[in-house]
């Protein structure tokens, strides 16, 4: 070590005593996994309970939106492009369906108008307003009539339980209290709350599902006598899909094999008869034989109106 | 389901999979740079660093010059994930706490090496001053921060032995 004499600073008498600077002074001695585990535990119960909150408050204030007013906002949203200048025969057949199901929901304010969409994956939505979107692929899956006709009565049962407006809130909720996180916290943040608000979400979405089908389940009884043929489509599609623990806690809707048990279930509380005779689908109904004709472009989404 | 699988995949694995990099990979980064910056606090102790704006009494001084040591560090997603959670309750943000004392004591030992490797043997008036490098181009995200040091090497007529 050097020295430097007798160092006077000036007034002051001072020797020069160099020392190392001390640890733990100006960085918290707290373990990172710590902090880490408060903070997301923090975030997670914040977005969880804004986002409850959020779809209590939708689940009450949309059923009390008059179904002629939704109608208005949401008429023009999903016309086809062009208006179709002979509706085809396979839209026809299923507006035919529709009708036979839907007489059964009298008090119905809604005028429902179908759409055919190309797409391959079965899948049917109910849209605000009153449509009902029923893919080709659907249409292809299904082997009868009561089949068919379930799959609408589930759609039906969504405008009945206005869960398509609920659904809309509750995106629109969602989005807000992401956008909020992300200018709070950054993309991070935002990411973490986006996973929590989702899982969040399942519970709302499964419990309409279940009361959907119920009621879809209704108009089918109703109209057929007995409920045979309504789960059908289930099975089908459970034998081509896997289901892990996973997928059916990530899924917005029960699992397959779920869904026909309950269904079931409910038949047999309602004292509808399980079995009957299942009605055919009728040739314009029924998926094309010819394989080139499947592959042929389709035309913009029809509309039957 | 496959679809609705795979986003999920890829919208929790990514970021865990950077959290967990961060993590391990920013905190053993840390910890080696700590052990660096002790060693050297340690080999260079005895060079005076002082903020005083003017020459001790009774030192010759033969020459004086302006000395730089600079430092520019990064944020590893862990920790820029955990401040971002903290700026929305607030309070101390302790993982950035860290990442500003290794970046001010690495200026200081970069001070003093550069006077002592032009020949100098004290330092009075030491400065620091600190600046946040944005990382996107409004502005916002951190890069990393930059810590200056700078000051007034001496080189004395009798040099500390």
């Amino acid at each position: 070590m050097h020295s430097f004499g007798v160092p006077s600073w000036r007034d002051h008498d001072l020797t020069f005593d160099p020392s190392l600077p001390t640890e733990g002074i100006n960085v918290s001695r707290v373990h990172p996994l710590r902090e880490a585990l408060i903070l997301v535990f923090g975030v997670i119960g914040v977005t969880v309970a804004t986002v409850a909150s959020i779809g209590f408050v939708v689940d009450w204030v949309a059923p009390s939106i008059p179904p002629k007013y939704e109608v208005y906002l949401f008429s023009d949203w999903f016309e086809a492009e062009e208006p179709a200048a002979a509706p085809k025969p396979r839209a026809e057949a299923l507006r035919a369906v529709l009708d036979r199901v839907s007489v059964h929901w009298p008090d119905s304010e809604y005028r429902f108008r179908v759409q055919i969409w190309d797409q391959a994956e079965p899948n049917a939505l109910a849209l605000p307003g009153g449509t009902i979107a029923v893919t080709e692929g659907l249409l292809d899956a299904v082997t009868s009539e009561n089949e068919l006709a379930f799959v609408l009565g589930h759609e039906l049962g969504h405008f009945h339980n206005r869960d398509h407006l609920r659904g809309l809130g509750r995106g629109v909720g969602m989005s807000l209290v992401l956008f909020a996180v992300g200018i709070g916290g950054g993309g991070g943040a935002a990411q973490l709350a986006a996973i929590a608000g989702q899982l969040t979400q399942r519970g709302f979405d499964r419990d309409q599902e279940s009361a959907a089908d119920e009621f879809g389940l209704g108009l089918v009884a109703a109209e057929y006598g007995h409920t045979a043929g309504a789960s059908d489509l289930f099975e089908h599609l459970r034998a081509t899909s896997d289901a892990s623990a996973l997928a059916s806690y990530l899924s917005t809707h029960p699992l397959h094999g779920d869904r026909v048990i309950r269904l079931e279930a409910v038949a047999r509380a309602a004292g509808w008869p399980l079995t009957g005779e299942r009605s055919a689908l009728g040739s314009k109904l029924e998926a094309p034989s010819d394989p080139s004709s499947e592959t042929e472009p389709a035309a913009d989404p029809v509309s039957t109106e | 389901m496959e679809d609705a699988m795979g986003i999920a995949v890829l919208q929790v694995g990514i970021p865990l999979a950077l959290l967990l990099l961060g993590y391990f990979v920013g905190g053993a980064v840390e910890r080696r740079h700590y052990a660096s910056i002790q060693e050297r606090e340690l080999r260079w102790r005895s060079l005076p660093a002082v903020n005083f704006r003017t020459v001790p009494g009774g030192w010759i001084v033969d020459d004086a010059t302006l000395v730089l040591g600079n430092v520019v560090i990064s944020v590893d997603y862990f920790k820029r994930f955990l401040a971002g959670l903290r700026m929305l309750f607030g309070g101390r943000v302790k993982v950035y706490e860290s990442l500003m004392d290794r970046a001010r004591r690495e200026a200081l030992v970069r001070l003093k090496v550069e006077t002592v490797e032009r020949g100098y043997h004290a330092l009075v008036n030491v400065r620091m001053e600190t600046s946040q490098l944005a990382s996107g181009r409004g502005g916002s995200g951190v890069a990393g921060i930059e810590v200056l040091a700078y000051g007034t090497a001496l080189k004395l007529r009798t040099p500390p032995t």
